[in-house]
């Protein structure tokens, strides 16, 4: 091949290489970035897809100090059998691609999840390569999905945002959310042997307007989203809801506890002592004793006392030691009614079949089959709480003591 | 034969990365599932027998390529048509992991581009690699070895930061059983990837210290096998089992969910990297040795000619081998390790290595001991 | 295109027919004719009556019959030396009486009268020449056919000052000058050895330009000065103006962006580097000295690495190799994420971007190169400036530019910071051959990320390594002690050992006899009575003051 042709050819390849046009490559411009979806079920029986789409310029125009009055995101809604048909139908109103790398939140109806299930939803977030596996998941608790989808927050711009850490900061300080993901989800729906738990959003207040502007702009929101609790599933389906110490009780069990608080009554004062749990581990074991399966629940949990509001003297080691057996029965209790809960549910969402699986995988072959609906619900459980109380904060005896000897 | 002169530490780094190339990528003796490290590390033994059978066969032609000795055991005529042969089997298993590779990328990352040009774009910068002879390919290796070292190790820090391993998920290990471990490690595991190390007969005469080949091999399979072997653990023990046998590429979906600190997540685009350095080098290894054992069979004066035409060929085939991924798979998983790896990696070596045995005794050469 | 080929073929021809006149001018007679008007003649012939050119006639001592001329370049000499040490001497000189011949005479002067240090006898034209117009003096007398040269070289020249580039806070404050003679000088006063070794010769057939090898005998690798002097003498040009030209001529890889040889104008530098087993070529002309061979690692090392301590330096090095990175991938990187990969940034920071990019008509990638473009131009224009005029033009390219280009919504900030980055990084890089390396290949990264992402910015990077793995210095590897990789050698690279652990040279370009540079037991070690060591109860051990 002589010079001649052989410079022909490369510059041939070369244009060629230029000509291609860039496929795969988007603009920023011409992207719609979607930051939260939510599906709900229409009375006709199919899903409605609300998608909330982030206005760039302006959030940033906010975020430099621009004046707020135009909201931060657009929501756009769609109606479909399936989810890509509502993304499909969702772009006959936007006048862009959307784009879900971005979507860290997707908030599914409390009717869809009751009726349908969640089996039929979750294929094509998880096969799409755009989609994260890290995103949250949310059931709209008393609301539909796309109200939840729909408000708009003060603090932070991009409601899903706001919905996320309320959940992640619930569950660190209350215990009473769980925080899980896409990628969870989907592998404890698979899970013979564990059924996932969901938390559960609401807007209280004015349902009607949280998707105006002006209910970002008084200091006293009318209209305010809240975690609501935790919902159980069986078999991909919504059948309960967890709130206050059963949701606390299951996230003990679960090992998910990070710095809860808890309360105990003291000579007759409700709540007058709060212990503040530092560090806690929960350690769950299976057993097979007389060809049944027992499980044995142990957990240790180190904390502080934060408040007391009755005359205590904290500086006595054996009051403390009162104190720390008496936390450690109600812990045991509140547990304990988390798991007959869940037993009365036939829902095992501790993961105990997992526990056995792994433990004992003959037994477990057997068992697989009615975990849930017989052996589960009959399951011996051995709950076994230890506290522990290391400090008592900045001050020994509460004030109040000294006040009584006063009076006395 | 090139006048290449390849250092101990050069070899082990090329085999290395040779080993972890596109194995990284695939769910590796994933049927095994929660025993899945085991079967590899299983399969290494079965590596260390095929080495020590190849071994052998340098340890008789300690000077001569794989296409050279095959002629001097075989005759000319035969040795001929079983070098071309052997040629062939390169090329198609460059075009293989080519193909992996490309589509790995359109699945994750660009869905658009067409694979032809995804392909010719890798191929490209293959064959101009190629040209400039092995010493530049082990020195570019060299330093991707540690570029490869350094994400993964980046990457294993991040997923125990965090905190996303249970290691309850390896639990039970012997869900299924001990010899059906055994069996599928020595039927399936062992061909992809440490039998691969046949490819590397093309490449043994250029080491400089030949004595010091037997420790290299072992130790470099051996590394390979256990990073393989962790990594394979680390999937299964941060996805769990179903997922990781569902997923396409396990590792991918291990490193998307990692996220720490609140803005280190997505990090698709550096397993990106790493792919592209464990395949860039297995590609031009394949690439490389069929040129060379082209340009010896057919007594081609400058090989470096024939990198281009070998370099299409390749990227034909790889688009040409199956219509879809999952076809590919398919093949990878049920024709290629009976009809292609077993003959080609086994059989003719062994066969090769006896004659080899008799011709020497024959000769009255005082062979060096076998180590096998 | 066939046209293309067919000129190229003429001008060949066209070349050699040149040569093959050239060559037949210029015959002049080879030997220096008895007479002196004669030789006086082809003198003013050849040099076409040069008013600098002075021909002074003499008369010898006492003796006047005797026809003396001294010819000489105004100009080329150190006139003290002429008028003091030739003209004076022979004129005044009794020696020199009446009743000598001419040859004796010559052998008097040679001998007795010229107080000078380099006197030398010279028959053929060529020599004598070359020695005129390197400044020396020639001197003639009637019926002899033997001139003399007495060195008599000196004239106007720089001054030694600080070197314009490479500048260092700590460190000798003096650079090489233009004159081969004083560069050669300074560093025999930095290294005092007599194995020193110098050979010089005359390259370009009409420049006639001194250039000299210099390298220390026993610590360089045989075989190097070889090669050296083997590529020297295979040049064949008319001119070498500076040290560049020597470098095009010999460097070894010629398509490729990296440099193959150092060049520096400090003299400490050169004699790190000949300490080493290295070899320096000096050009007459220039204060640039070429350095042979040249690894890349060499590039992120500067001399003031060594004076500083191993703490700071290695700091310092491993700044300028991350600095290295971001100018050449800086951009690229933000056109493939922003145009293919924007899953990558975190989600706050891709509002922004986004916020920023709505308004922008032009996509990312050209907006990337047109941003790089008015930068080289802003380089380029800078350099040229007069200095008066200087500052004003940065305010104007920076403010105006940028800023008007910003709020008219053409550029987007983002862009702005990120090619501000990048050009103050590659300003960042202590050797200026390199950085310019660095600008052509950020350009070919930039198009690959804009066609293709990030997989056409990790292909680009992989050529960029093959491209680099595949050079060679003089024979050495370009990416030693990477690749091959030299342990030993690595105390040198990203982080620099101390200097109290600097016990072998290099061994990939020294001698491997004469490996070992230290001594053991280098390192300071502190008054033995500091800290918990158990003392023997002795007294007086130690100061304890």
């Amino acid at each position: 091949m002589n010079r001649k042709r052989l410079v022909l050819l490369l510059m041939m390849l070369i244009a060629a290489t230029f000509t291609t046009g860039c496929w795969d490559k988007t603009e920023l411009n011409e992207m719609a970035i979607v930051s939260a979806v939510g599906l709900d079920r229409n009375k006709e029986g199919k899903l409605v897809g609300t998608f909330q789409i982030i206005n760039p310029g302006n959030v940033a125009g906010a975020l430099q100090g621009g004046g707020g009055s135009n909201p931060p995101i657009s929501i756009y809604r769609a109606t479909g059998d399936n989810v890509l048909e509502l993304d499909g139908n969702a772009s006959m109103k936007i006048s862009r691609d959307m784009y879900f790398a971005h979507a860290n939140l997707v908030v599914i109806g409390e009717e869809l999840a009751k009726e349908e299930g969640l089996n039929d939803i979750f294929d094509a977030f998880e096969r799409s390569p755009e989609f994260r596996a890290t995103t949250r998941i949310v059931i709209a608790r008393g609301v539909k999905a796309r109200d939840i989808v729909e408000t708009l927050t003060a603090i932070d711009k991009v409601s899903a945002e706001k919905v996320i850490r309320t959940i992640e900061t619930t569950e660190k300080t209350q215990g009473k959310s769980i925080s899980i993901n896409l990628q969870e989800v989907i592998k404890n729906l698979l899970s013979t042997g564990k059924e996932p738990i969901i938390s559960g959003f609401t807007v209280r207040g004015n349902t009607g307007k949280e998707d105006k502007m002006e209910n970002t702009m008084s200091s006293d929101i009318e209209a305010n989203p809240n975690a609501a609790g935790i919902g159980v599933f069986k078999d991909g389906k919504l059948i309960d809801w967890l709130d206050g110490d059963k949701a606390i009780g299951s996230m003990w069990v679960l090992d998910r506890i990070e710095n809860v608080h808890l309360y105990l009554d003291w000579e007759g004062k409700k709540n007058a002592v709060t212990y503040s749990v530092i560090r806690q581990k929960t350690n769950i074991g299976a057993k097979i004793v007389n060809g049944k399966p027992k499980i044995s629940i142990k957990v240790r949990a180190e904390g502080d006392i934060r408040e007391a509001n009755v005359p205590l003297n904290l500086t006595d080691m054996h009051v403390l030691i009162d104190i720390e057996r008496k936390l450690a029965k109600e812990l045991k209790k509140e547990m304990e009614d988390a798991i007959v809960r869940a037993q009365k549910n036939k829902s095992d969402i501790f993961g105990f079949g997992e526990l056995m699986h792994e433990s004992h995988p003959k037994e477990w072959k057997k068992l697989e089959k009615n975990w849930d609906d017989d052996t589960f619900p009959k399951l011996e459980v051995d709950v076994q709480v230890e506290t522990f109380i290391r400090r008592t904060g900045l001050r020994n005896k509460p004030f109040l003591s000294n006040l009584q000897k006063k009076d006395q | 034969m090139e006048k290449a002169n390849i250092s101990g530490y050069q070899l082990f780094v090329l085999i290395f990365l040779f080993e972890m190339g596109s194995a990284l990528l695939v769910p590796l003796a994933g049927e095994a599932k929660q025993a899945a490290w085991l079967v590899i590390l299983i399969a290494m033994i079965g590596g260390f027998i095929l080495f020590f059978i190849y071994y052998g066969l340098f340890q008789y032609y300690p000077d001569q390529l794989l296409t050279e000795f095959v002629r001097n055991i075989l005759g000319n005529f035969l040795g001929r048509i079983v070098a071309f042969l052997y040629i062939l089997y390169f090329i198609y298993l460059a075009a293989r992991v080519l193909r992996d590779f490309g589509d790995t990328l359109l699945t994750f990352a660009y869905p658009h581009i067409p694979l032809f040009v995804a392909n010719a774009a890798f191929i490209l910068v293959v064959v101009y690699t190629v040209r400039k002879g092995i010493e530049v390919v082990t020195r570019t290796g060299e330093l991707f070895f540690v570029l490869e070292n350094l994400l993964l190790m980046t990457f294993f820090l991040l997923i125990i930061a965090s905190g996303m391993i249970h290691l309850n998920n390896l639990k039970p290990i012997f869900e299924i059983s001990g010899t059906e471990m055994v069996k599928m490690a020595f039927t399936k595991t062992v061909f992809f990837p440490f039998g691969e190390i046949i490819v590397f007969l093309m490449i043994f005469p250029y080491l400089n210290e030949h004595k010091r080949l037997k420790k290299i091999g072992i130790w470099s399979l051996a590394t390979s096998g256990l990073f393989l072997a962790v990594i394979m653990a680390v999937n299964v023990s941060v996805l769990g089992v179903d997922l990781m046998t569902r997923s396409q590429y396990p590792l991918l979906t291990l490193i998307q969910s990692i996220e720490v600190a609140g803005f280190l997540e997505r990090l698709d685009v550096y397993f990106l990297f790493l792919l592209m350095i464990g395949g860039f080098i297995k590609i031009c290894v394949f690439t490389y040795v069929a040129v060379t054992g082209t340009a010896n069979v057919f007594n081609v004066k400058q090989p470096s000619r024939l990198a281009y035409p070998v370099g299409i060929v390749i990227l034909l085939i790889s688009i040409i081998i199956s219509s879809s991924y999952t076809e590919h798979i398919h093949e990878g998983l049920k024709a290629v390790p009976n009809y292609i790896h077993l003959p080609f990696q086994v059989i003719i070596p062994l066969l090769l290595l006896i004659i080899a045995f008799f011709k020497n005794r024959k000769k009255g050469k005082t062979s060096t001991k076998k180590s096998s | 295109m066939a046209s293309f080929f067919k000129q190229k073929r003429q001008v060949k021809q066209r070349e050699k027919k040149k040569e093959d006149e050239s060559q037949s001018k210029s015959k002049t007679p080879d030997y220096i004719e008895s007479s002196l008007s004669a030789n006086l003649e082809i003198v003013k012939k050849k040099t076409g009556k040069s008013p600098d050119i002075i021909i002074r006639t003499l008369k010898i001592g006492l003796n006047p019959e005797i026809k003396t001329t001294i010819l000489y370049v105004q100009g080329l000499i150190d006139n003290p030396s002429v008028t003091d040490f030739i003209i004076e001497s022979i004129m005044k000189n009794p020696h020199l009486s009446k009743n000598i011949l001419p040859l004796e005479a010559m052998e008097i002067i040679s001998e007795d009268v010229v107080s000078l240090g380099g006197v030398e006898r010279v028959t053929d034209w060529e020599k004598l020449f070359l020695t005129l117009l390197s400044g020396d003096t020639i001197i003639f007398i009637d019926e002899v056919n033997v001139a003399l040269v007495a060195s008599t070289r000196g004239g106007e020249k720089r001054s030694i000052q600080e070197p314009s580039t490479h500048l260092t806070v700590r460190g000798s404050r003096e650079g090489f000058t233009e004159s081969n003679g004083t560069n050669i000088a300074m560093l025999r006063r930095i290294i005092n050895t007599p194995d020193l070794w110098i050979e010089s010769m005359k390259i370009g057939t009409v420049t006639k330009t001194d250039v000299s090898i210099m390298y220390i005998n026993g610590i360089v690798k045989e075989g190097i000065v070889e090669e050296v002097k083997k590529r020297l003498n295979r040049i064949n040009i008319d001119s070498i103006l500076e040290s560049g030209y020597i470098e095009q001529l010999i460097e070894d890889q010629v398509m490729t962006p990296f440099p193959t040889l150092n060049h520096t104008e400090r003299p400490d530098m050169v004699a790190g580097n000949l300490l080493e087993g290295r070899v320096a070529i000096f050009v007459n002309g220039t204060p640039f000295v070429l350095i042979a061979p040249a690894l890349f690692v060499q590039f992120f090392q500067s001399v003031e690495d060594y004076y500083n301590r191993f703490d700071i330096a290695s700091a310092t090095r491993f700044l300028r190799i991350i600095v290295f990175i971001i100018s050449i991938v800086g951009p690229a990187v933000y056109v493939a994420a922003t145009t293919f990969h924007q899953e990558m940034i975190p989600t706050k920071l891709l509002v922004i971007v986004a916020a920023q990019r709505e308004t922008v008509p032009l996509p990312a990638v050209v907006e990337a190169l047109l941003m790089e473009m008015t930068f080289e131009i802003l380089r380029e224009a800078s350099l040229r400036m007069p200095k008066a005029v200087g500052s004003t033009m940065s305010i104007v390219g920076a403010l105006v530019i940028g800023q008007a280009a910003v709020q008219a919504g053409i550029v987007s900030p983002a862009m702005v910071i990120i090619v501000s980055i990048t050009a103050i990084a590659s300003f960042a890089t202590p050797s200026y051959a390199i950085a310019i390396s660095a600008r052509i290949v950020r350009f070919g990264f930039i198009i690959c990320a804009g066609m293709l992402g990030f997989y056409g910015m990790i292909l680009a990077f992989i050529i960029l390594i093959v491209h680099l793995c595949s050079l060679r210095s003089l024979g050495v590897p370009y990416m030693t002690p990477l690749a091959p990789l030299n342990p030993k050698g690595l105390g040198d690279t990203f982080f620099r050992r101390p200097i109290w652990a600097f016990k072998e040279r290099p061994q990939y370009l020294t001698n491997e006899n004469n490996l070992i540079r230290e001594g053991n037991n280098q390192r300071p070690l502190p008054p033995e009575s500091r800290g918990m060591k158990t003392s023997d109860g002795k007294k007086g051990e130690g100061n304890e003051s």
